[in-house]
């Protein structure tokens, strides 16, 4: 067993260690040498670090070893994560020494991101042989602290780590938070240290331990509590004991009286709680200012994108690829009906068809094409399934892109030079665009979005939205049981593309103009990976998933280059830990609490039904 | 008087499998017909065929005197004729009030509109579907109403489970209902209180019932006709003891005797 753990612990050791190293290979750890997190230390530190900590806490997390689950004492954790530090360290000071033994230059052949500098950021600026020794202990240390931290009890692992995880959080978004404070006249020197730019020991510290205490008071919990009330229901969960109680009407009257008595209060808590809420959003883009106001707006259109394919896929499990073609039939009709000019070689010619509409005469008439394209996208399709509806829409992506760009429409939409001299959207005397200002864009799209939230909500809890999850669940009982497959399968092709064109209304105002290369089928993998990584058919997972996908990529932009690669990442990350998403749909996560508790129920309902039925003859032949 | 349901001369194969052939059966307002044979008689794909999941090769099926070839699943169940399915086919992850709304999808109407702007009308609605689906979910008692309400179905038991998906088919306010072996599965005592229920079914809820069954003390027990089938045509038809005593019927069962 001790060997079994060893050798583990080498694997996982092994494992860190090649990650730190191709994240030192890649250029990452070079780049962000000059980010400080807090301070003295820098972005670089922690790349080095964290791998070999979260190896340390992997090895000993509980394993079940033949149907037993088997948690390390403490004293067993810190030696394993401290066995997994010495092995990832191990690795990564070959790695070095290998370097420095062939060459930089022949190293940089392959790997042009390897520079002197990288070795000596490596090696901490010092000599080699002190270096490695360094290295090799600090390793061990954090990989040990990383096992220590795993073995503690729940209470303390959670905010401990979490606290950890809020530094450098709050450090990278020096951004967003330093303006914000800028603006309620805060002083924030305490917290980002004005030589460093990174956090201070002392805010490091505050953060820390604010992030720690509102995890280990169950702040959030409690806070989703007070702003959802229905979702966490105040009397305790109605156990299989309360069916008893029931029957004799007094666990009924009880409750009541209980959801009573506590209601109004609850509800005012409540309402006070959503105005706050409301006062921020409203405020939002003066806090942060215009840099970060555009992001937002960025993941407005996104959002809208992300509530139209959720009601596609997460209501009506219609798995679709090609969604793009609803955001290039908003942008492109929004276009021609705002006096968008053609971009030609010459200069701008007006479209063969074209309307100086007002944003907002031409937006209804841009959702009613998208939900005919809808329809005239959905009617092909109804009698495809799964894997193959997936293609033949992933096909019709990529067919709207190529008329979009194609030469011969290009009298109409401009070809592959695209379309430019959009109208902005205004409010009499101000341009609601990211050119004039995005904070000013942020509440035109801000408004189309809490309408679309809207018209998801209204249409989940509907006769409509128990169709389509009837229909997700299982079409062929759906249709046996008197639901209109085809009817509601092209109502929800046509609800996802009206809400899904007015994003690409949205996105053409905000540049006022566009090119066929913003209509990749990137675009429809981005909205699909929100709604997944949010929770399908989870509305408030998609706020969620378009804050994380588009929001963080957008404000840390120290990591630009390796944007992709850490989306990549998250993504695999979430969906191995927290494959129902982010915030998932309330009937998964009712689901999953109640698989535990029926189990039990279920097996107590068979013995007493063998019990009754002991006695009694069985079978019944043909006499 | 023309039958409820009336099915004449229907064959359906399937490449060389003949699983109907020229099969007749009807079913008269307010009985009870027993559906009985030997596995791969042909039962299930009859059900099939009535409600639209299949296209019959050959003949008619007539509900009302109205013909149902042609008709989708949804517009036969709109019709009136709501069935379970072997394997219980619920949906489980909705509630267990959700499934029996589902139900009543084929008699409400609101659509996109009135989901969105909250009308009165679609309110209005909505209360009604509840109310009723909460009403095809009381008629098995306790055990579907209460607290098993609001969790989801794939938590119940076996038996709850069938119960649920029968009340599911009443809540769709058919005149004819179909039940594919609505006792398989179930213990002794549970097959028993379903005896009583589907007998109730017809009196307190004034339901045609054509079941499929196994187990020949239900079928004895609610049966006013039983229809013997295999191969995919009716070999007997008549009360319970008339069909148990026929010669072809115990053929099909037990087999000829050895000659020797």
């Amino acid at each position: 067993m001790a060997r079994l753990m060893i050798r583990t612990a080498a694997w996982t050791g092994a494992i860190s260690g090649l990650v730190i190293v191709y994240l030192a290979m890649v250029g990452m750890i070079e780049r962000l040498d000059t980010l400080p997190i807090i301070g003295t230390v820098g972005m670089d530190t922690i790349l080095i670090f964290v791998p070999a900590a979260v190896g340390g806490w992997v090895v000993t997390r509980p394993r079940v070893v033949a149907g037993e689950r088997r948690t390390a004492t403490t004293g067993a954790g810190v030696v394993l994560g401290a066995a997994e530090g010495l092995a990832a360290g191990s690795v990564v000071e070959l790695g070095v020494v290998l370097v420095s033994a062939l060459g930089i230059e022949t190293v940089r052949q392959v790997f042009s991101a390897v520079s002197p500098s990288l070795i000596e950021i490596m090696r901490f600026h010092m000599a080699a042989v002190p270096a490695a020794l360094v290295l090799l202990v600090a390793t061990t240390v954090v990989g040990g602290l990383g096992g220590l931290l795993s073995v503690l009890p729940r209470s303390v692992r959670g905010p401990v780590a979490t606290g950890a995880t809020a530094i450098v959080v709050v450090a990278l978004l020096r951004q967003v938070i330093a303006p914000a404070f800028d603006q309620m006249k805060i002083e924030r020197d305490w917290l980002y240290s004005p030589i460093t730019l990174g956090l201070t020991w002392i805010g490091g510290l505050v953060m820390f331990v604010l992030t720690a205490a509102t995890v280990r008071l169950r702040v959030g919990h409690r806070l989703a509590t007070i702003l959802v009330p229905s979702r966490y229901p105040s009397a305790v969960p109605a156990e299989p004991e309360g069916a008893a109680a029931e029957a004799t009407g007094e666990g009924l009257l009880a409750e009541g009286r209980d959801a009573f008595g506590a209601g109004i209060s609850r509800r005012g808590i409540a309402i006070v709680a959503w105005c706050v809420i409301a006062a921020i959003v409203a405020v939002l883009p003066y806090l942060v200012g215009p840099v970060v106001s555009r992001i937002l707006g960025t993941v407005g259109i996104f959002l809208l994108l992300g509530l139209g394919l959720n009601i596609v896929v997460g209501f009506a499990g219609l798995l679709d690829l090609g969604y793009v073609a609803f955001f290039a039939v908003g942008a492109y009709f929004t276009a021609i009906l705002t006096g968008g000019q053609r971009v030609t070689f010459t200069g701008y010619e007006a479209p063969t068809f074209g309307l100086h509409l007002s944003f907002y005469v031409a937006l209804p008439i841009v959702v009613a094409v998208a939900a005919f394209v809808g329809l005239v996208i959905g009617a092909p399709v109804l009698r495809l399934r799964g894997d193959y509806l997936a293609i033949v829409t992933l096909g019709f992506g990529e067919i709207a892109r190529v008329i979009f760009g194609s030469t011969w429409a290009q009298n109409l939409f401009g070809g592959s030079l695209g379309m430019s001299s959009i109208t902005a959207a205004e409010i009499p005397g101000v341009n609601l665009n990211f050119q004039s200002d995005p904070r000013h864009f942020y509440f035109l799209v801000l408004v189309f979005c809490l309408l679309a939230v809207f018209v998801s909500w209204r249409l989940q809890g509907s006769r409509v939205g128990r169709a389509w999850n009837a229909m997700r669940e299982d079409e062929q009982v759906a249709d046996a049981m008197g639901i209109s497959t085809t009817r509601f399968k092209l109502l929800a092709f046509a609800m996802g593309g009206a809400i899904g064109s007015i994003g690409g209304a949205l996105f053409a105002v905000s540049l006022g103009s566009l090119t066929i290369a913003s209509f990749q089928i990137l675009v429809s993998i981005t909205a699909l990976s929100v709604i997944i990584l949010g929770g399908l058919g989870s509305i408030p997972g998609v706020v969620v998933g378009a804050l994380v996908l588009i929001g963080l990529p957008g404000l840390l932009t120290q990591f630009a280059d390796y944007r992709l690669l850490i989306y990549g990442a998250v993504l695999i990350a979430i969906m191995l830990l927290r494959p129902q998403g982010l915030v998932p749909n309330v009937r998964v996560s009712r689901e999953l609490r109640e698989d535990e508790r029926s189990q039990d129920q279920w097996a107590k309902h068979l013995l007493e039904e063998d019990a009754a039925d002991a006695p009694q003859p069985t079978g019944g032949a043909l006499t | 008087m023309t039958h409820l349901l009336e099915v004449a001369g229907v064959a359906k194969h399937f490449g060389g499998l003949y699983a109907l052939d020229g099969l007749d059966l009807h079913v008269d307002e307010g009985e009870i017909v027993g559906v009985i044979g030997p596995n791969g008689a042909g039962k299930s794909t009859v059900f099939n065929v009535i409600t639209g999941l299949y296209t019959p090769d050959a003949g008619d099926i007539r509900f009302r005197g109205e013909s149902l070839l042609g008709r989708l699943p949804s517009q036969v169940t709109k019709l009136g004729i709501a069935r379970t399915f072997q394997n219980v086919k619920l949906f489980p992850n909705m509630t267990v009030l959700e499934n029996a709304m589902v139900g009543q999808h084929c008699r409400s109407h609101a659509g996109v509109v009135g989901a969105i702007f909250g009308t009165r009308k679609t309110r209005e609605e909505e209360a009604r579907i509840r109310e009723r689906a909460q009403d095809a979910l009381a008629f098995f008692g306790s055990r579907l109403s209460g607290y098993r309400q609001d969790q989801s179905a794939n938590t119940l038991s076996y038996a709850n489970r069938r119960r649920l998906e029968m009340a599911r088919a009443m809540a769709t306010e058919p005149a004819l209902l179909l039940l594919d072996e609505p006792t398989a599965g179930m213990n002794p005592r549970e097959t028993l209180e379903l005896r009583d229920h589907i007998k109730r079914m017809r009196d307190e809820r004034g339901l045609t019932i054509l079941v499929i069954e196994h187990d020949m003390r239900v079928v004895k027990g609610v049966s006013d006709r039983v229809v013997a089938l295999d191969y995919g045509h009716r070999i007997a038809q008549g009360t319970y003891e008339e069909v148990a005593n026929d010669a072809q019927v115990i053929e099909a069962y037990l087999g000829t005797k050895a000659v020797g």
